[in-house]
């Protein structure tokens, strides 16, 4: 019994080695690969602390989120705030509450308060989007996002005025500390999914009618899943605002959602593995189009793409995926211990592909 | 009381546009569960047809732009959505998404990021006055247009056979099929009316703006979907008054708030959105509870 | 083609959900100009057995329509194939008339002359839907929309019809007035395949009842099988 136990608990731990020893090994790798691959490998990691997030939620749950990118904004919008010099915002950001001109932390503070904004949105909101199911609960969270955007855009109290930029923020993450974050994330995210919550939740997701014939009301556990990933998104937002060091609302709407989106789908919903490896490859493949797109050397050859075909592949990726292999690249799948046939996580399913 | 009435015009022709986008979007929905969203793109490159076609004229220009609209719907059908009959509506959507933001960068690549321009059926820019009430002409036109199309689409859907047949696809698609209504047939022709919408859509938004890019669709496809679902998309009456609701009330509040929160009008109709889902998730149309087949 | 093999006949059918089995390799004749009676508890596969073979979700095993294999066909093909399902619970248009549900089930005629003659006797067997031929099917009663269901089904001609559960939530005179129809239908020379709960009902109705149990045919019953209790409680008990 002990030895069976055990297994159970370093089985699944295995699955968690795994992915942290993948985002390393390839965060290290593109580290060799100049400043440029830095760079946007710093973007591909907070993409998929997104990701990851959107995972929590939607994958634990099963409702359909559009409005995890607010949470995003918002945890954004806090780090600018709280990071850029008093002075500067005194002058860019003139019609600002006076109070948030002077409030400063140090880059982490601003980052896990960030996190904890992103939180409390989700809390706030929670209890009443998360009476909703399928398409109607996509609207009302998508809704959650446009509210969000505006206020960002146009409330110059909390930010730039319309059409300007938050600026001024400074350079202090570097690629290592953000792969750091990112495992820490990960951890936290493979620790929620042993959660009583997230359990139940995944019993609801496959089994409604089983769960609500015992008696499981899922709106306080999704509340609890909304507002846990409300917090990993708003960290994700406090990454954003220290890697891009300009804000504005626009960069965190619709575009951000459906990219996210579509790297979920790509590795697969259902797990972690699945948010982790979709973000990644699809930021791959992202690395090479953009190389392509500026030219690259085989032998005497260059190949190059025209400029705007990146996207168009990107989009190409997801809808192929929909279309050939629904379940994603892991087909919801963990991670396994290599000496053990494939087994399910618990609760997870096979699904159907 | 001239400026109430020429709010109230204006609301009006605002919610017969979004009305009738979101009818484009019930109609598909109704049959195969699919909230299409690249429905934007077919606006849009109804859009662009009108713009790059207009100097041939007017007859040549409309049916031409009726006929990329629903070229381009059909196509999204065959070449995405048929291989996708077994997928929920959240995956379909999620697909939609997908298409809409890979023919925007098509888009982007042909005809560049700047909008395009041409003075599309510009004599209906003009306002006339009636007893000094200032009046859009373009404003009586949209509406004068969507009862014109909502009143074909009755008359189809009641009395023809394959209009029948639509309708009962629409409502019940499985006992459709079972009592014999080929798929194939309603399913192309919703996404064949759904392009002919679309094509107004385009023609009354491009006539008011006289200027098209790449993402020329997509506000007016956001709030048509709202609209749709807040209407109950499940009925194609529920998504056309839906539609007409939310592109009512941003008219109105676009016209009526104080300049410096009419900034926010959006986010009015959202929270007004989450409202109407939280108090009736069905749809404000649909009697009885879940009546939703998601 | 003899007439021993005008009908319905099922060889070996299976129907499995995402691998779990649903119908254990069944087999059944429905000749033509008979009833046949499938009974069973909940869960025993007989929707899944009329869906199935109407195409509407994936089997195993063969169907023969009057002697024809039917494999792969989807449901709208398999109406013009002269098979009809009145589906579990009526569903008819709520929201179109009588005579717009009528016209619908036209569509899947072979012999689109044939209409108003279909027409006129299906008016005759339902006189009830002639009179209210202009109503919104929606505000008939449970045994109206019944009878506007089988009407619609035979509005497409078929030679085998299948009932899903016809006497569910129906008053017993309304029920009475379905079988009645039934056996006209029956007279008619229509292969009729009836799913039903209600077993004595149905056994005494019918020319030969199965007995579906876990997807599998455990009995087969003849009419004066009704009286006899044994046999019954074997039937819904094992």
């Amino acid at each position: 019994m002990a030895q069976k136990s055990l297994m159970w608990r370093l089985g699944p731990l295995w699955s968690l080695v795994s992915l942290l020893l993948i985002v390393y090994a390839v965060t290290l790798v593109n580290s060799r690969l100049g400043e440029g691959i830095q760079v946007q490998m710093r973007y591909a990691l907070v993409n998929l602390v997104i990701v990851v997030a959107l995972q929590m939620f939607i994958g634990t749950s099963g409702v359909l989120s559009f409005g995890h990118v607010a949470f995003v904004a918002v945890g954004a919008w806090t780090v600018g705030l709280l990071t850029i010099d008093p002075e500067l915002k005194r002058n860019l950001l003139p019609d600002m509450f006076p109070f948030l001109f002077d409030v400063q932390a140090p880059w982490l503070v601003a980052v896990i308060l960030g996190g904890l904004v992103g939180g409390l949105l989700a809390v706030i909101v929670g209890p009443f989007l998360m009476r909703l199911n399928g398409l109607q609960a996509g609207i009302a969270t998508f809704a959650l996002l446009g509210v969000v955007s505006q206020v960002l855009t146009y409330w110059s109290s909390i930010g730039p005025r319309s059409g300007q930029s938050m600026v001024g923020i400074p350079d202090v993450l570097d690629l290592q500390t953000t792969m750091l974050i990112t495992l820490v994330i990960i951890v936290i995210a493979w620790l929620f999914q042993r959660t009583k919550p997230a359990r139940l939740l995944r019993a609801a997701r496959e089994d409604p009618i089983a769960a609500a014939a015992s008696g499981i009301n899922v709106v306080p556990q999704r509340v609890i899943a909304f507002a846990v990933s409300g917090v990993v998104a708003g960290v994700a937002g406090g990454m954003f605002a220290l890697t891009n060091r300009v804000l504005q609302a626009s960069q965190l709407g619709i575009e951000l959602t459906f990219i996210t989106l579509a790297m979920l789908v790509l590795g697969g919903v259902l797990s972690l593995s699945g948010a982790i490896v979709g973000a990644l490859v699809f930021s791959l493949i992202d690395l090479v189009l953009v190389q392509l797109q500026s030219g690259v050397d085989i032998g005497s050859f260059v190949v190059s793409i025209p400029q705007g075909a990146r996207p168009i592949v990107l989009a190409l990726v997801l809808i192929g995926m929909l279309l050939w292999r629904p379940s994603g690249l892991t087909g919801g799948r963990e991670f396994v211990w290599p000496f053990r046939k494939h087994a399910p996580l618990p609760g997870n399913p096979v699904t159907n592909d | 009381m001239s400026q109430l009435l020429q709010s109230l015009v204006d609301a009006l022709s605002a919610g017969a546009t979004l009305g009738l986008a979101a009818l484009a979007i019930g109609l598909v929905f109704g049959v195969i569960r699919l909230a299409n969203f690249a429905t934007g793109e077919i606006i849009t490159a109804g859009a662009y047809t009108l713009i790059f076609t207009w100097q041939l004229g007017w007859y040549i220009s409309i049916p031409f732009a009726i006929i990329v609209a629903v070229l381009l719907s059909l196509l999204m059908e065959l070449s995405v959505f048929s291989r996708m009959r077994a997928a929920t509506p959240a995956t379909l959507l999620i697909a939609s998404f997908g298409l809409s933001f890979l023919l925007q960068r098509v888009y982007e690549l042909a005809f560049t990021n700047n909008v395009q321009t041409a003075p599309v059926a510009s004599e209906l820019a003009q306002s006339i006055s009636i007893g000094g009430v200032r009046i859009q002409m373009l404003s009586v036109a949209t509406i004068l247009l969507a009862a014109l199309l909502l009143t074909g689409l009755q008359l189809f859907l009641t009395r023809t056979s394959l209009g029948l047949q639509l309708k009962a696809a629409a409502a019940d698609f499985k006992t459709a099929r079972l009592i014999g209504i080929p798929a194939s047939r309603v399913i192309g022709l919703s996404f064949a009316l759904s392009g002919i919408l679309a094509a107004a859509v385009a023609f009354v938004t491009t006539v008011q703006t006289g200027a098209v890019g790449p993402t020329f669709g997509v506000p007016i496809t956001i709030l048509a979907l709202v609209g749709a679902v807040i209407g109950g998309i499940d009925k194609i009456s529920g998504a056309l008054a839906g539609g007409f609701l939310v592109g009512f009330a941003t008219s109105m509040l676009a016209s009526w708030l104080p300049q410096d929160m009419s900034n926010f009008k959006d986010a009015y109709v959202f929270m007004l959105v989450i409202g109407v889902l939280l108090m009736r998730p069905q749809g404000l149309l649909i009697r009885g509870r879940g009546a939703v087949r998601t | 083609m003899s007439n021993a093999d005008k009908g319905l006949s099922v060889v070996d059918l299976t129907v499995a959900y995402n691998g779990v089995p649903a119908v254990r390799g069944i087999s059944l004749e429905v000749p033509a100009g008979q009833a046949i009676g499938l009974i069973g508890p909940n869960g025993a596969g007989k929707s899944s057995t009329l869906l199935s073979i109407m195409g509407a979700i994936p089997r195993g095993g063969t169907v023969l329509v009057d002697g024809i294999d039917i494999a792969g066909l989807p449901p709208e093909k398999v109406v013009r194939k002269g098979v009809s399902l009145v589906p579990e619970g009526r569903h008819v248009f709520a929201e179109l008339t009588v005579m717009d549900n009528l016209r619908l089930g036209a569509v899947g005629r072979r012999d689109k002359s044939g209409y108003a003659e279909a027409l006129e006797n299906v008016l005759a067997l339902f006189p009830i839907l002639s009179e209210f031929s202009a109503r919104q099917a929606g505000l008939l009663s449970g045994g109206q929309q019944q009878q506007l269901a089988i009407g619609r089904s035979l509005m497409a001609d078929p030679d085998v019809l299948m009932l899903d559960e016809p006497s569910l939530g129906l008053s017993p005179t309304a029920v009475d007035a379905v079988f009645e129809a039934l056996d006209v239908i029956r007279g008619l020379g229509k292969a009729v395949l009836v799913v039903e709960q209600r077993a004595e009902f149905t056994i005494a109705f019918c020319d030969r009842t199965y007995v579906l149990h876990d997807g599998e045919i455990t009995l087969t019953l003849k009419p004066e099988d009704a009286n006899n209790v044994d046999v019954l409680t074997q039937a819904y008990f094992g």
